[in-house]
């Protein structure tokens, strides 16, 4: 029988449409599903009243794979995507009221760092020092590359000698590595928070993540039209190759013959074959869901189930008849380490929502003035504390409106003291609400809980053991949520099924 | 050569004890993470 498409890729999230984009240049007939209404995922862009909000994703950062990817689509990064650079990075509001901006330049950030803790300027250059040569290193080796398995890191090793110095990197944690480098508590804090990036608090994370706070100083970017312009220009390069995209289709069942995927059944009835499957969906959702555990052997199941999901983040989307009082892009309200995990261990772990201030205040409209209507204002309000998925004797549904009103108050903290005068449109998007939109189990926008346990070939593979012609990408995979990582994963998976059935 | 492999058995213990005790509350938190996560490791491996 012949299948109605060679290649079937399941959501429209950045890693689905890059591998999909990918595998349609080699010649394969291509068809991405995506069961919302706009493609995109976590990074993407929704209209209400004149205001485009990003749903997510508020910046990209490590761009070098989508550069490698419109490459490999035979063109270049600026014939799809113009990418706005944000500086500074950061504003930050430090828990005893410090306000700094930390700029791109590596040479402007040692001069704010002789002002605001000289013992650290050392530490500093030393961390440039490593990181700078770990990203060079690692960025094609480790990012770029198959490692489902030990012989495929072993091969990665013997073929980039150089990144065998910062595999220990990886056996640390988050602020074991920020430690290591500074003393300063504000210095510490400025890096740690982006532990919570990849869903997990400073004393847990990866080691590997605690570079994120340098790799920002490479340059950060926002696409003019919102997040979503990435998505669209990866689409618009598969669909020059001949990918299809169709929004508003649901899948309902993966089709499994004799332990091989062979189409899709939506939720219609209709069934689409094809010769393989490629799921941008959680891995959960994908094995749990469309597989179905009947149709998995034990081992799989016991994997599967293992996996912790990484932490739901309520997102508050405010439009402002007003200019806010902010200094750049992104705005940290911090805390100190110990509170960082504290706030996991004794709010999250017991489902308490916690009333400490640790957010990312995200102000679009200062990168571009055109996602509002003239002279009005964009915040996407990221209460980067972790939320519990199930507060205790509560949930989602019933607590928005005091989460809402929770949120103006820190609003009026820190960014505009009247800002209740002048808001024209607020809403909270709970980890509910991201559960449904976006199919990721209890919220966790990151994808599964990122640990040294759960990276590399700890990791759901990108092609399934368990399921033959089944592939999985996007932030279930290696290395996880965040931009640059799922369109790597979507590269990565592309190689394999390139090596399979190209 | 028995007796040697004891002590060394015991003085590894007695050195875990002792590592445990001079770690930080966040280290300890860590390490019982880990401790958890560890038998689902070769699983894992082949999903």
């Amino acid at each position: 029988m012949v299948a109605d498409y060679d290649v079937i890729v399941i959501g429209a999230g950045l890693g689905g449409l890059t591998c999909g984009s990918l595998v349609a240049r080699e010649g394969l007939k291509t068809l991405v599903l995506e069961q919302s209404d706009i493609i995109g995922g976590c990074c993407s862009t929704f209209e209400v009243d004149g205001y485009k909000f990003d749903v997510g994703a508020s910046i990209v950062e490590v761009i070098q794979p989508l550069e490698r990817f419109f490459e490999m689509m035979g063109g270049k990064i600026s014939d799809y995507l113009d990418l706005i650079p944000c500086d500074p990075i950061y504003s930050f509001i430090t828990d005893d009221g410090k306000r700094f901006s930390v700029p791109t330049d590596i040479d402007e950030t040692t001069e704010l760092i002789k002002r605001i803790a000289p013992e650290d300027v050392e530490g500093w250059k030393r961390f440039c020092r490593v990181g700078l040569e770990m990203i060079e290193d690692m960025m094609d080796a480790v990012m770029l590359s198959p490692m489902n398995t030990f012989s495929e890191a072993m091969l990665l090793a013997a073929r980039n000698p150089q990144i065998m110095k910062f595999a220990p990197t990886f056996l640390r944690t988050h602020q074991g590595v920020i430690r290591s480098f500074y003393k300063n508590p504000v210095m510490i804090q400025s890096a740690a928070f982006q532990s919570y990036f990849a869903g997990a608090p400073p004393e847990l994370g990866s080691g590997v993540f605690g570079y994120i706070a340098l790799s920002e100083h490479l340059g950060i970017y926002y696409p003019r039209g919102g997040m979503i312009g990435i998505p669209n220009g990866i689409a618009k390069a598969g669909a020059d190759h001949g990918m299809e995209v169709r929004t508003d289709v649901k899948v309902e069942k993966l089709l499994i013959e004799n332990g091989t995927a062979t189409g899709v059944r939506l939720e219609d009835g209709t069934t689409i074959t094809a010769k393989l499957v490629v799921s941008n969906l959680n891995a959960q959702v994908t094995y749990f869901k469309l597989v179905g555990p009947e149709n998995l052997p034990r081992w799989a199941v016991k994997a599967m189930a293992s996996y912790q999901n990484s932490m739901p983040c309520p997102m508050i989307y405010v439009g402002l008849d007003k200019k806010p009082d902010l200094e750049a892009h992104h705005t940290v309200v911090t805390s100190t380490l110990e509170s960082m995990n504290n706030v996991w261990n004794n709010y999250y772990k017991l489902g308490i929502i916690p009333d400490t201030a640790m957010s990312l205040v995200c102000w679009p409209t200062e990168a571009d003035p055109s996602l509002a209507p003239e002279g009005k204002h964009i915040l996407n309000f990221l209460c980067n504390a972790p939320a519990p998925y199930s507060p205790r004797g509560d949930n989602w549904d019933r607590l928005k409106g005091w989460y809402k009103e929770a949120a103006i108050k820190e609003l009026e903290t820190y960014v505009l003291p009247d800002v209740r005068d002048h808001i024209e449109y607020i809403q909270v998007s709970t980890p509910l609400d991201f559960e449904r939109r976006l199919l990721h189990p209890e919220g966790g926008i990151y994808g599964l809980f990122s640990d040294m346990t759960t990276l590399a070939m700890f990791r759901p593979r990108s092609r399934s053991r368990a399921v033959k012609n089944l592939y999985l990408t996007g932030s279930s995979t290696h290395l996880g949520g965040g931009v640059p990582t799922t369109v790597a994963s979507g590269i990565v998976t592309s190689k394999y099924i390139v090596k399979d059935h190209g | 050569m028995k007796n040697i492999k004891k002590v060394m058995a015991a003085l590894a213990l007695i050195a875990a004890v002792a590592a445990w005790f001079q770690a930080s509350e966040s280290t300890r938190r860590y390490l019982v993470y880990i401790g958890k996560q560890v038998p689902y490791l070769p699983y894992r491996y082949f999903i």
